[in-house]
């Protein structure tokens, strides 16, 4: 049963794919609805999964045999373990209501069907990379992640800051890429494999490899800068110019979750590494902290939510850090609890910037009387963000304490910062509760644009059924046991007993709880006084702050590339020449110095023959004239005499192809000459005498150098002559006795191609070149 | 300048150049001659028919433009590489037509031969591009 219900995975995810990138085709039939249609795919890979869910079991993981194979080692099989469906669950159910949302959300903007494009493929690679089995297939996954959140988050490119924002963001995200690679490949090479289930079961450990250090590395820039974790937050706030539907979808289930999921997938093998706890804890407290205290002096809803992503999104990698397995159980609850919850927010705060046109908290007040259920919806999320019951935010923060308190030795550090963090958390819920919703008196918020009646049912439908869901599994979270058990089982615990409810009876967490919400309370009280003064302190830290020093990086480093490349590519063709004949000269007078000077060897020349020498004589003399004639015309026939004299000699050594093609390239150089001849500037000796002089030496001591290496390259022969080969096989294998011709189509014809591709770019180059000629020529004749 | 007989000599010029250069291409393979050469002397018998009849003409003779010349040409080399991929063969691999038929009038067709076209399409795609832009420039009509 489990393994035909797993094959509808390939087939839907493809149809994803699909689906996405026919979009913009799409969008023409089916117009406004296309969200609508589009969010079938979804939603069916939800359903599947959560059939499968049951059939998991708590001990065991379902691996499909490859079904695509991209290169030896590289083949796409899908891997179901409850780490996989847990994320899978999250990236498809909120991946559902965000493609409804846009549906309505993206109605007035341009060029939908890209956007639907992106959204879909950046789904489909979401949903992809969790299902992975392979190493290298999660790694191009991820990649596709980034670079369609990029253009996801640069969607109004007409704007400056949008395109910022999407380059700071590709820009951090691609160095993370890079690193994965590179981590990817070393673990491919120690352990033989790619497939993380061979990986997994042969209880491989990397944390004693010689290389392990250098992998961690890897791994962690990886998870930190696609995590927005310290110190690479930065490009979080600003991936905020993404429009809403965008920003809810990257920042609740998918997208900055994939660091914490990289994290999980590898932690069964690389987890025991000595640094693993130290730094991760470290980056992820850093980051915890900052993300809840910043978040309090921001007036932007959006951007106060962003900033509590990082937080939060510090707190898982946090919790990873610690492990135990009471932190990964934490870790994963949290990951349910604040995609359920941020998911939900960040469309609450577009349904409210679509009906009153601001997202300004201060302009905000009293949106209950148009907006009842969003409110209603608002206020869950917001309940499960603070921590408090019944929400299963809740029971993630009991956990999470839990985690930290337990945590032998560092809990000093670890447990402050952490209540430090809830506490803004709650300060911030209370703060966008009674700004925005809570009837105020003193407060005239900006008047309605439309109300809630007015929006179309699938339009606030996302943040609803998600703050429910919420609720629901808040009071009933024994739904989650046995897929986090099994979770729990992948990711290398040993103690895999998962047992989750509301009531732990009292103990210290629950005391913690009780003085973080109470602390939380007081913060919202003195918020008037408390938020002027973290704006104040925003603002002083921005001004020594990463985005500026890292906007300037790359000013500074494209300047310098342009310097450097203008001085290297200054575009005078003669230079271009010298440079290419001294260095050759140079490189092989040193090989020549270092391996003796060479001797020219005698014996073994065939005896030179009267007509040979005599056309030597010929073509010579005629690169002379060449050189000093006084017209071009003369020039130009001494160097067809050259050229057909060369051609000439192939045919008296029996190269009749290269002899044929010779001559006809010569005579269509003559040709062109002749037809351009007219059209050029009169013919004038610029050259000084000493230039004249350096052009000699360099040209003569090319020829020279020319001349040696022939002669001498005749006893090079570092493998036996491959003649040999091609002549046995030409007719036999390649029925062609031109041996000649049968290398360049068949032996050879990757050359061969690249040969034509070659030309047929400079062709097109020269037909460009010349064309912005003709349209200047055409359009001087149309002014006359 | 309207020359009759140097415009009838150049079309039946023409005429004669791509036929020879067709004979050149499918000799290739077995004496000298092949893609390249055939492309050379097809465009040659164009620049010729260009010389005196103008660049408008050869235009028009053509149908296509050049750099859809090249498309083609291209296009037809990456196609016979990619062939061999359908009978479970390396791409690159010649793949050749088994035919007792053919094989007794000594005619062997693969691959290579589509290939060897694609290189002559390429070729004479590249000269005639080159030199009808040169020919609009300097407008040689």
């Amino acid at each position: 049963m489990s393994e035909r219900l797993i094959a509808y995975l390939p087939l839907l995810a493809s149809l994803m794919f699909a689906s996405g990138i026919l979009a913009p085709l799409l969008y023409k039939p089916f117009g406004k609805r296309l969200g609508l249609l589009l969010a079938v795919f979804p939603f069916l890979i939800f359903i599947v999964l959560l059939l499968l869910a049951p059939k998991l079991g708590s001990s065991s993981a379902i691996v499909t045999r490859e079904f695509f194979s991209l290169a030896e080692g590289i083949d796409f099989s899908i891997r179901a373990d409850g780490l996989s469906l847990t994320f899978g669950l999250m990236i498809s159910g909120i991946g559902f209501f965000i493609l409804l949302y846009s549906a309505f959300y993206m109605k007035k903007y341009e060029r939908q069907g890209q956007f639907y494009l992106y959204l879909t493929l950046f789904m489909g690679a979401m949903t992809a990379m969790v299902f992975s089995d392979n190493l290298m297939a999660l790694f191009i996954f991820w990649e596709i992640t980034s670079i369609t959140s990029f253009l996801l988050i640069g969607f109004d490119h007409h704007l400056e800051k949008p395109r910022q924002a999407a380059l700071q963001s590709l820009l951090i995200t691609a160095l993370g890429g890079l690193t994965l690679l590179f981590a990817v490949i070393l673990i491919g090479n120690i352990a033989g494999t790619y497939r993380i289930s061979e990986i997994i079961d042969s209880g491989l450990k990397l944390g004693e490899h010689p290389q392990a250090l250098l992998i961690f590395i890897f791994i962690l820039i990886a998870v930190l800068t696609k995590s927005a974790q310290f110190p690479f937050h930065f490009w979080l706030p600003g991936a905020m110019q993404a429009p809403t539907p965008v920003s809810s979808y990257l920042h609740s289930a998918t997208m900055v979750n994939a660091g914490i999921f990289l994290l999980l997938r590898v932690h069964p093998f690389i987890g025991d590494f000595y640094l693993w706890k130290g730094t991760l804890m470290v980056a992820g407290g850093i980051t915890m902290f900052l993300g809840a205290f910043f978040s309090m002096g921001q007036t932007d809803l959006k951007r106060i939510l962003a900033f509590t992503t990082i937080s939060a999104l510090g707190t898982m990698v946090m919790l990873i850090g610690i492990d135990t397995s009471h932190s990964i159980k934490a870790a994963l609850v949290f990951f349910i609890v604040h995609a359920m919850y941020k998911g939900g927010l960040f469309m609450m705060a577009g349904i409210i910037d679509k009906s009153t046109g601001t997202r300004d908290i201060t302009r905000l007040a009293n949106l209950t009387r148009g907006l009842p259920l969003t409110t209603a919806a608002t206020v869950l999320a917001l309940i499960s963000m603070a921590g408090l019951p019944p929400m299963l935010g809740f029971i993630g923060k009991e956990l999470v304490y839990e985690a930290k308190v337990q945590l032998p030795g560092l809990s000093w550090l670890v447990l402050p910062l952490g209540v430090g963090a809830n506490i803004m958390m709650v300060a911030i819920s209370l703060t966008i509760f009674a700004e925005l919703f809570y009837p105020s008196v003193r407060k005239q918020g900006v008047p309605f644009r439309h109300t809630e009646k007015e929006f179309p049912w699938y339009f606030p439908a996302g943040t609803i059924i998600l703050a429910a869901a919420g609720l629901v599994l808040g009071l009933a979270p024994g739904l989650l046991d046995k897929i986090i058990s099994n979770a729990l089982l992948f990711s290398g615990n040993d103690d895999v007993r998962v047992k989750l409810s509301i009531w732990h009876g009292f103990n210290q967490v629950l005391l913690i709880s009780v003085l973080t919400v109470v602390s939380g309370v007081v913060v919202f009280i003195f918020r008037h006084r408390v938020m002027p003064l973290i704006s104040s302190l925003i603002r002083w830290f921005d001004r020594l702050f990463l985005p500026d020093v890292f906007a300037g990086a790359i000013k500074k480093y494209v300047e310098v590339a342009a310097r450097s490349t203008e001085r290297i590519q200054h575009g005078y063709h003669r230079f271009y020449l010298m440079t290419f004949f001294i260095v050759t000269m140079l490189l092989v007078a040193i090989q020549t110095f270092f391996s003796g000077m060479p001797v020219i060897e005698t014996s073994g020349l065939s005896t030179l023959k009267l007509h040979i020498l005599a056309l030597l004589v010929v073509s010579s003399l005629a690169a002379v004239f060449a050189v000093f004639s006084g017209g071009r015309l003369t020039a130009i026939v001494a160097m067809g005499v050259v050229g057909y004299g060369v051609g000439l000699i192939y045919l008296f050594y029996g190269a009749v192809d290269l002899a044929i093609t010779q001559f006809l390239a010569e005579t269509i150089l003559m040709v062109l000459f002749v037809m351009v001849m007219f059209k050029l500037p009169k013919f004038e000796k610029l050259s000084s005498r000493n230039s004249k002089l350096r052009d000699g030496i360099i040209a003569l001591s090319a020829g020279a150098m020319v001349t040696l290496v022939v002669l001498n390259a005749r006893f090079v022969n570092v493998f036996d002559p491959i003649s040999s080969y091609y002549a046995a096989k030409s007719y036999v294998e390649a029925h062609g006795r031109n041996i000649v011709n049968v290398i360049l189509v068949d032996f050879r014809a990757l050359d061969t191609l690249g040969e034509i591709t070659v030309l047929t770019l400079a062709a097109v180059g020269v037909y460009a070149l010349f064309n912005i000629r003709v349209r200047q020529l055409k359009e001087k004749e149309k002014n006359q | 300048m309207r020359n009759l007989i140097l415009i009838k000599i150049s079309k039946l010029y023409l005429v004669v150049m791509i036929i020879f250069s067709v004979f050149i291409l499918l000799r290739g393979h077995n004496n000298p001659g092949g893609g390249f050469i055939g492309g050379i002397i097809t465009s040659t018998g164009f620049i010729f028919y260009g010389i005196i009849n103008g660049s408008e003409r050869v235009k028009s003779l053509l149908r296509i433009t050049t750099i859809e010349l090249m498309g083609t040409g291209l296009m037809t080399g990456i196609v016979a590489l990619i062939i061999p991929v359908f009978s479970g063969l390396e791409p690159f691999t010649g793949v050749w037509i088994e035919s007792d038929l053919l094989a007794s009038a000594g005619i062997h067709l693969g691959t290579p031969v589509l290939f060897d076209t694609g290189i002559y399409l390429v070729v004479t795609g590249v000269f005639l591009s080159i030199i009808i832009s040169i020919m609009d420039v300097v407008k040689w009509n």
